[in-house]
């Protein structure tokens, strides 16, 4: 197992790590602009960002001796550790505006919800890779599938958390899809998800959380709770106008208007200090680090790879997909993050994680295996 | 690190490559769908900082900077000798502004605790104010006590969007006096606001809503000022950016006289008298009183008046929210005799010396009209009709006159028509015509009505201050002068913005001749032996004047009751009018009692006293000569 091989270093994916370097970067010092004036007491978030931003980079380093292969196997004790975090959290977590979210550890509190979306990926890919169906999956293929998903997505749900939940939903059916299902499967479905849609709304949506959706639809309705939120983050990006405020020059931050200004609206205020142009430039390298993802996923030696390689990079895009419109005032408030530009060390060590998977699979393309062998005959 | 199934695992991972590569292609489908939203992302980004960038930079601007205002001190109201009767004092009032508070909910809990305050109470206020904009302040509690004060400012950190605001309030000097004249502040309605324009006035403003407040609104309100501050999201201020100072508004002196008026209002409201009382300077037009009673209570309005409060001043008989000087109409009763005196001896169907024989009653068609005394005055001539108040005489010369030319001669004198004074909703009286009945009851004129208006009864209709206004006519020689209540408005630097002077509204040419025997008359009613108003008589001071009674009704059934057993509503209505020194008149006063009988007794006193006020130096001179003379 532990063969240091030369080749792993040529392998070696410099470029996503060049491009996760420069991508933390900017965040870090957007972070530190966030929160400034620092506050007198207490380490700074973008200090202990940073803190977690080498901890995280070194167990990237570190995972990436195993081969990714051995996920099939650590995958299960890893799922059933995350439940058992999940259920104590639950009961024995530490609460925050109404929802128990986090395990105390100390150096930061350890988030399992966001732990829960990289464990699902490596699970669901773990299963579809070995499940193969070239014709699709029946509809009795995916109870298995549907169960793992179901079980942290309702705890987590009860927590309550509904934007982690849905994205551990929108991870299910973006893998789900990519492995291909039968119309049949496809059909019931979407009619069984409409249908829980539905009766989610009516019978399990908390008050706020139905609030959220209703002030998107019409923000002017309640400018001071869920749409003041949006306004000021709508009016945080557009005042950066093309060149943007300067840094540290942003008053909507600043002055406190921009509501959850490091965390979930992080990029709110890169918008407002640098303007369309700095955005772009963020945002490009931000996309460009999604697509190489996908050609890692291209370049995967197998099934395996292919399925872990696209569910790490949809887990990352979505949340940024979910966040960005959010900020730009198409989606309601949801508490989801930008992943590696919000604050939050759970969301920044589970990114970290998925991205050395990345970079595994990546540095392990050419590894001798099956595929290997049969080119050469 | 090998587990035992490793190689298991590894057959399970053996797939073809057909498959593979199918799965590899639809990464491009995936690939295509991170663009697809890259593009919706960037081109969102592109309609917020580029296409609308300017606007939301604009917002942000404003964000930023909180202007509010700061109300002005209206400006001071004082009477003629300088007193000051309303003026201003800091009062401290506890302000939410909603827009800056992310919690208004557990605020509110907090400051209620805090301040051991009713919560509802702080509830009912912010629903109140539901429809205005976030951004205006909301009043929780007003004019605090300085505990209240030290502790919310000490706090401030713990209840963000709230403040202190400290605003002017009205301190009336003399209570309600002059109440009527005025007037109260209150907050400005939506009607107000947008007649009067929303660049100056924002909801919430105070506003005159009564007399002076109200007439001269726009020289007492000043200029608000403005303080624009940097504050964050949270409400606190960061930064003081610009201040403006609030300009205080213009101080209005009157002509009124304070300790005149609380002589009148005092002697009205001690005799439970309901009613008004009128002093003007006859030479000029200064109104020195101008009180009406029940006298308003300004208190309850301060703040807004309660509903029940309102009722019970709607219900009240005496009528406390009618201004009894111009709003008003009453029968001039025997007061109008010196009208009708005046046409004949002007029209010549009389003159000084025309003996008119009385004997109690008059008859007239097939009806016998009644003189006050049925004993009848006997052979009378002009000077003793007028001081006896003979209705026989004066049937006769109105008759002679005709009831248009009395209306002509009475319309030279300000009845029939508004007199233009400062003061609100002025009803202008009635003086009947021949025409006018034509006109309103589609009737000829019967010329027995004629006798009743010859004698100040029937149609007629005045206001007390009509009725002042014709006596300092006549007590100034046929010269009428405009009744105006305001001497001087100074900005707050002490400049004189208007100043006091007289207007001549009209005067009498050729019958001016004619006053001098009038005024006889008038001097004897106080001065003669047989004269109506004997008991106003001031040694020292020789006055002129004239009783009236106005009747109310006409009911057989009163008629053998006497006075004190008459029901309040249907006792006549007393007038008393004069004008003093008879030598060299000054002043005109003016006395209505409503239901109080008759003119000498019920009005009369009031006059008197009114006069003694006026006249202390007069008299005190005139009774040191008059010692001077005795050595």
């Amino acid at each position: 197992m532990f063969r240091i091989d030369r080749r792993y270093f040529y392998n070696f994916d410099w470029i996503l790590l060049f491009m996760l370097i420069g991508i933390c970067g900017m965040a870090l010092m957007n972070l530190y602009s966030a929160s400034y004036p620092p506050s007198p007491w207490g380490i700074p978030p973008y200090i202990k960002q940073c803190y977690l931003f080498l901890l995280g980079i070194s167990g990237v380093l570190f995972i990436l001796f195993f081969d990714y292969k051995e996920l099939h196997f650590w995958n299960y004790p890893f799922y059933i550790f995350i439940v058992l975090l999940l259920l104590f959290v639950l009961f024995a977590g530490n609460s925050a505006g109404g929802a128990q979210r986090w395990v105390n550890l100390g150096l930061f509190k350890l988030q399992p919800s966001e732990l829960a979306k990289l464990s699902l990926v490596v699970t669901l890919a773990s299963y579809y890779s070995r499940k193969e169906k070239a014709e699709g999956y029946g509809i009795r293929d995916m109870v298995t599938p549907v169960l793992l998903t179901l079980l942290p997505f309702l705890l987590i749900l009860k927590q309550p958390d509904l934007g982690t939940a849905l994205m551990l939903g929108i991870i299910f059916v973006s893998m789900t899809l990519f492995a291909k299902v039968r119309w049949q499967t496809l059909g019931l479905g979407a009619v069984l998800g409409s249908g829980a849609g539905v009766f989610a709304w009516f019978y399990l949506l908390k008050d706020y959380q139905k609030r959220r959706i209703e002030t998107l639809l019409n923000p002017a309705k309640d400018p001071m709770g869920q749409g003041y939120q949006i306004l000021q983050s709508k009016i945080a990006v557009g005042s950066g106008g093309v060149s943007g405020k300067g840094y540290l020059e942003g008053t909507q931050g600043h002055l406190h208007f921009l509501p959850e200004r490091h965390t979930d609206f992080a990029f709110a205020v890169w918008g407002e200090e640098w303007g369309f142009v700095g955005s772009v430039l963020f945002l490009g390298l931000y996309f460009c680090m999604l697509l190489w993802g996908l050609y890692v996923a291209m370049s995967a030696r197998d099934r395996f790879g292919v399925f872990l390689s696209f569910g790490v990079v949809m887990l990352i895009f979505w949340q940024a997909v979910i966040n960005l419109l959010m900020i730009l005032g198409f989606l309601p408030v949801v508490g989801i993050p930008l992943p590696l530009v919000s604050y939050g060390g759970s969301s920044l060590l589970t990114t970290l994680l998925g991205l050395g998977i990345l970079m595994n699979v990546r540095m392990r393309r050419f590894q001798v295996g099956q595929n290997v062998e049969k080119m050469k005959q | 690190m090998k587990w035992s199934g490793y190689k298991d695992l590894e057959e399970f991972t053996e797939h073809d490559d057909a498959e593979l590569d199918s799965l590899k292609r639809r990464i491009f489908f995936a690939a295509v769908i991170i663009l697809f939203f890259a593009a919706i992302i960037i081109g969102r980004l592109w309609f917020l900082q580029v296409y609308k960038g300017h606007h939301y930079q604009a917002r942000a601007d404003s964000n930023r900077v909180r202007m509010r205002e700061v109300a002005a001190p209206r400006g001071n109201i004082k009477d003629r000798m300088d007193r000051e009767l309303v003026t201003n004092r800091p009062s401290f009032n506890v302000v939410l502004v909603r827009e800056d508070s992310n919690d208004v909910d557990e605020l509110l809990k907090k400051l209620a605790s805090a301040l051991d305050l009713d919560i509802s109470k702080l509830w009912e206020k912010l629903r109140e104010a539901e429809g205005k904009p976030r951004h205006i302040p909301v009043r929780l509690l007003e004019d605090i006590n300085w505990e209240t004060l030290a502790y919310v400012e000490n706090h401030n950190q713990d209840f963000p969007g709230v403040r202190i605001e400290a605003t002017p309030v009205r301190v009336y000097h003399y209570g309600n006096l002059a109440a009527h004249v005025i007037g109260y502040l209150g907050e400005i309605s939506k009607k107000e606001l947008e007649a009067r324009g929303k660049d100056v006035y924002t909801g919430g403003d105070l506003i005159g809503k009564m007399g002076i407040e109200r007439i001269r609104e726009v020289d007492l309100r000043g200029e608000k000022g403005s303080s624009s501050s940097e504050v964050n999201a949270r409400g606190f201020e960061q930064q003081l950016l610009k201040n403006t100072e609030p300009l205080p508004g213009n101080d209005i002196k009157l002509t009124l006289d304070a300790e005149l008026q609380k002589i009148a209002e005092g002697l009205m409201d001690a005799g439970d008298k309901a009613g008004a009382v009128v002093a003007m300077e006859v030479k000029t037009g200064r109104m020195l009183v101008l009180a009406s009673t029940p006298v308003l209570p300004i208190d309850q309005f301060v703040g807004g008046i309660s509903h029940k409060n309102w009722n019970a001043l709607l219900d009240n008989p005496k009528h406390p929210l009618i201004n009894k000087v111009v709003q008003a109409m009453y029968p001039p009763g025997s007061t109008y005799k010196m009208i009708t005196a005046l046409a004949g001896l002007a029209t010549g169907v009389i003159n000084k010396d025309t003996v008119l024989y009385c004997p109690g009653h008059y008859y007239f068609g097939k009806r016998r009209y009644h003189c006050w005394k049925h004993s009848g005055h006997g052979a009378v001539n002009l000077k003793r009709a007028i001081s006896e108040s003979c209705d026989v005489y004066f049937y006769q010369v109105g008759l002679r006159v005709g009831v248009d030319r009395l209306a002509k001669y009475a319309n030279k004198f300000g009845l029939g028509h508004k007199s233009g004074i400062e003061m609100e909703n002025e009803k202008s009286g009635l003086t009947p015509t021949k025409d006018w009945k034509k006109k309103k009851y589609k009737k000829k004129w019967q010329e027995g009505e004629t006798l009743s208006v010859a004698i100040g009864q029937g149609f007629n209709l005045v206001t007390p201050l009509q009725i002042c206004l014709m006596t300092a006519t006549i007590a100034n020689n046929g010269k009428q002068l405009l009744p105006q209540l305001i001497e001087k408005v100074t900005d707050p630097d002490g400049n004189v913005l208007s100043q006091f002077e007289p207007v001549v509204v009209d005067e009498l040419k050729s019958e001016k001749k004619f006053l001098s025997l009038i005024r006889n008359g008038m001097e004897e009613v106080i001065q003669g032996r047989h004269g109506t108003a004997r008991k106003v008589r001031i040694k020292g001071l020789t006055i002129g004047g004239k009783t009236g009674t106005a009747q109310v009704v006409r009911l057989k059934q009163y008629k053998h009751l006497k006075e004190k057993d008459i029901p309040y509503k249907y006792r006549d209505h007393a007038w008393f009018t004069c004008y003093a020194p008879a030598e060299d008149p000054e002043i005109a006063v003016t006395v209505l009692v409503e239901h109080g009988l008759h003119g000498g007794s019920g009005a009369g006193p009031v006059a008197r006293a009114l006069l003694e006020a006026y006249f202390t130096d007069y008299l005190q001179a005139a009774d040191k000569a008059e010692k001077e003379k005795g050595e």
